[in-house]
């Protein structure tokens, strides 16, 4: 019953983390159809940027978290301007929106390993190893900070997409770009908005993971595809939705451990991928992901 | 004699084939140099692969990045077969091939039903998932330490040959899956998957078909590798890298159409052979660069390029049935 409490306790935990590294990719896909595979790449680099906050500069991971997101926000307009932008949409900018972000995460991938090497990074702080007792269970206060952030990050996206205009504008072009551009939204602008967003998330989440995991350039690849499994379970948009699907995988891959080996871990995310594809295409919550 | 082709076959092609099979066959007699031997037949291997890769990706658009997967089972399960059954060469090849492409129909089919980037974003944990579960189960794979296959002299030598025969199957098959009556039903299925269903299209059993053979030619690759290199071993087999190679070789010769990638593989193998063995820290890199260019000037790479110059000097000839840019 303790080692029950213990494990309900990591899940609820680790699904903070999950639904802010999948909120961009959803929200990337959700606007302009497109599966940022430079998601993985962006989670890296806001790991590997923590990192070298903290070892070079002193800096708190979690005062660090406003600069790095401020700084992913840019590099994903910049992103969208100098290369997405340029992709036909349709059936075939889909496939090639695919290729040519595979491309920059393979260039990021490889400028971490010339910098970073390709061992194991780990990010301590003083306050890594201190936990607190919730109930019967120890708790690592990293955790819960991860958790707090991960909630605060969810809350301030829920507003900005409900009482901004910005955010109105973007849920509009979601909906219907040429409609919008009828009523005078700048659609293209809302675009490179919108990629900035989802790049700042995923740089968020992985600056959050890198305070939990130990990384290596070929972190973030494990990350996408649970990203991109929360995002098929929890439909597009809901930040609600989301939450849950992420609780949903988190339960599933902590609980995994009792009756599998943990080699096998490694394929849970997918396994439900798959079973939810053939169960429920549409999402738990009955949204098509593709209209 | 006349040798019966069905109506869509032109003789030409054909005869180019044939001829291109006979010259190569011919080259290690002339030149026995084994430098130039061992590339080759790395380069039939290339080719076969990168085709069979472009039936997925290019035919139906569903690019894959984790097809390593299935050379990985290929070639393990036709060197368990060898190794514990005493299986002859070819049969465990066949075996493994077929073992392979079932492989691939467990999690395609689920993922390939659904429109959209599933399929792709399945294959990245799919091929990541194998790797590591096939270097744990050492059974199967011998663990970090690989496996040994039996060794025979003047193998490697004969195995050119083969090469040859697997490229070759593979070109036709390519040239099938595009210009016989299959080939239009798998244009309309990339292009439009309610339409082409509207017309009586089965897209789920042609995309399974398609995933099928392109994951048992591959598979084979991986049992010839194998069988070529007499040792392999998993985290090699299955390796990321091994993947993008082949979405590499797609993109720089011309996704989807027929002999694009297989020109691709040609370039891309003596790229590696020359450019990155020396400075390999920077391949990643350099792959990543090339799919970004290549995709942003000219997506359908080599072709696309090919049939640019064709139309400037000839603006008369209409190009078209090749390209499969929707």
């Amino acid at each position: 019953m303790e080692r029950f409490a213990e494990l309900v306790i990591a899940s609820v935990l680790l699904a903070g983390l999950y639904a802010t590294m999948a909120y961009g990719l959803g929200l990337i896909y959700g606007v302009l159809r497109i599966v940022n595979l430079n998601h993985g790449g962006m989670i890296m680099a806001g790991a590997y940027a923590a990192w070298w906050l903290h070892a070079a500069l002193g800096l708190d991971p979690y005062l660090s978290l406003a600069l790095v997101s401020v700084v992913a926000f840019f590099v994903g307009i910049f992103t969208y301007r100098l290369l997405v932008r340029r992709l036909p949409r349709g059936a075939a900018g889909g496939v090639q929106s695919l290729l040519l972000l595979f491309g920059v995460w393979l260039i990021l991938r490889n400028a971490a390993y010339l910098i970073f090497t390709g061992n194991d990074h780990t990010l301590r702080t003083s306050y890594s190893t201190l936990a607190v007792g919730i109930g019967s269970a120890l708790v690592s206060v990293n955790r819960i900070a991860v958790f707090g952030v991960a909630i605060l990050i969810l809350v301030f996206l829920h507003l900005l997409l409900t009482r901004t205009y910005m955010g109105k504008a973007i849920r509009a072009v979601a909906q219907n770009p040429d409609s919008c551009t009828l009523v005078g939204i700048p659609v293209e602008r809302i675009y490179g908005l919108t990629f900035g967003l989802g790049t700042a998330l995923a740089s968020a989440a992985g600056l959050l993971g890198s305070t939990l995991f130990p990384f290596n350039p070929t972190f973030g690849g494990a990350e996408l595809l649970k990203s991109f499994v929360v995002v098929v379970l929890g439909g597009l948009g809901s930040v609600a939705g989301t939450a849950i699907a992420a609780l949903i995988l988190a339960v599933v891959e902590v609980f995994a451990i009792l009756v599998i080996p943990a080699y096998l871990t490694a394929a849970v995310g997918f396994v439900l991928l798959v079973v939810v594809l053939v169960v429920r295409p549409g999402g738990l919550f009955g949204q098509r992901v593709l209209g | 004699m006349k040798v019966p082709l069905p109506a869509w076959v032109r003789p030409r092609a054909a005869i180019g084939l044939l001829a291109a099979c006979v010259v190569l066959a011919l080259v290690p007699l002339l030149n026995g140099a084994v430098y130039w031997h061992n590339l080759l037949t790395l380069t039939f291997v290339g080719v076969a692969a990168a085709l069979a890769w472009n039936w997925l990706g290019g035919y139906l658009g569903q690019v894959s990045f984790g097809h390593a997967a299935m050379f990985g089972v290929g070639g393990f399960v036709a060197a368990q077969l060898q190794l514990q059954l005493r299986f002859p060469m070819l049969v465990s090849w066949a075996i493994g091939g077929v073992a392979a492409g079932a492989f691939s129909l467990i999690w395609g089919h689920p993922t390939l039903r659904l429109r959209g980037p599933y399929f792709s974003i399945a294959t990245i944990g799919v091929g990541e998932a194998t790797r590591l579960v096939c270097t744990y189960w050492d059974w199967f794979t011998g663990g970090s330490s690989g496996l040994s296959l039996p060794m025979r002299s003047n193998l490697k030598y004969e195995l050119y040959w083969y090469g040859i025969a697997l490229a070759a199957l593979a070109v036709a098959a390519s040239y099938a899956l595009r210009r016989s009556p299959m080939g239009l039903s798998l244009l309309a299925i990339k292009s439009d998957v309610d339409a082409a269903s509207d017309v009586g299209v089965s897209a789920t059993r042609l995309q399974d078909w398609v995933l099928f053979l392109s994951g048992l030619t591959i598979g084979i690759c991986g049992a010839f590798y194998a069988s070529y290199f007499s040792y392999i071993e998993p985290g090699d087999m299955f390796g990321f890298d091994r993947s993008i190679s082949w979405v590499l070789m797609g993109v720089i010769g011309g996704i989807g159409t027929i002999l694009g990638p297989a020109l691709g593989a040609v370039i891309f193998i003596l790229v590696k052979e020359y450019l990155i063995a020396s400075y390999p820290q920077l391949y990643l890199g350099l792959y990543g660069t090339l799919l970004v260019l290549v995709i942003l000037f000219e997506p359908l790479g080599i072709t696309g390029l090919f049939l640019r110059l064709v139309r400037r000097r000839r603006p008369d000839l209409a190009v078209t049935g090749m390209a499969a840019e929707d």
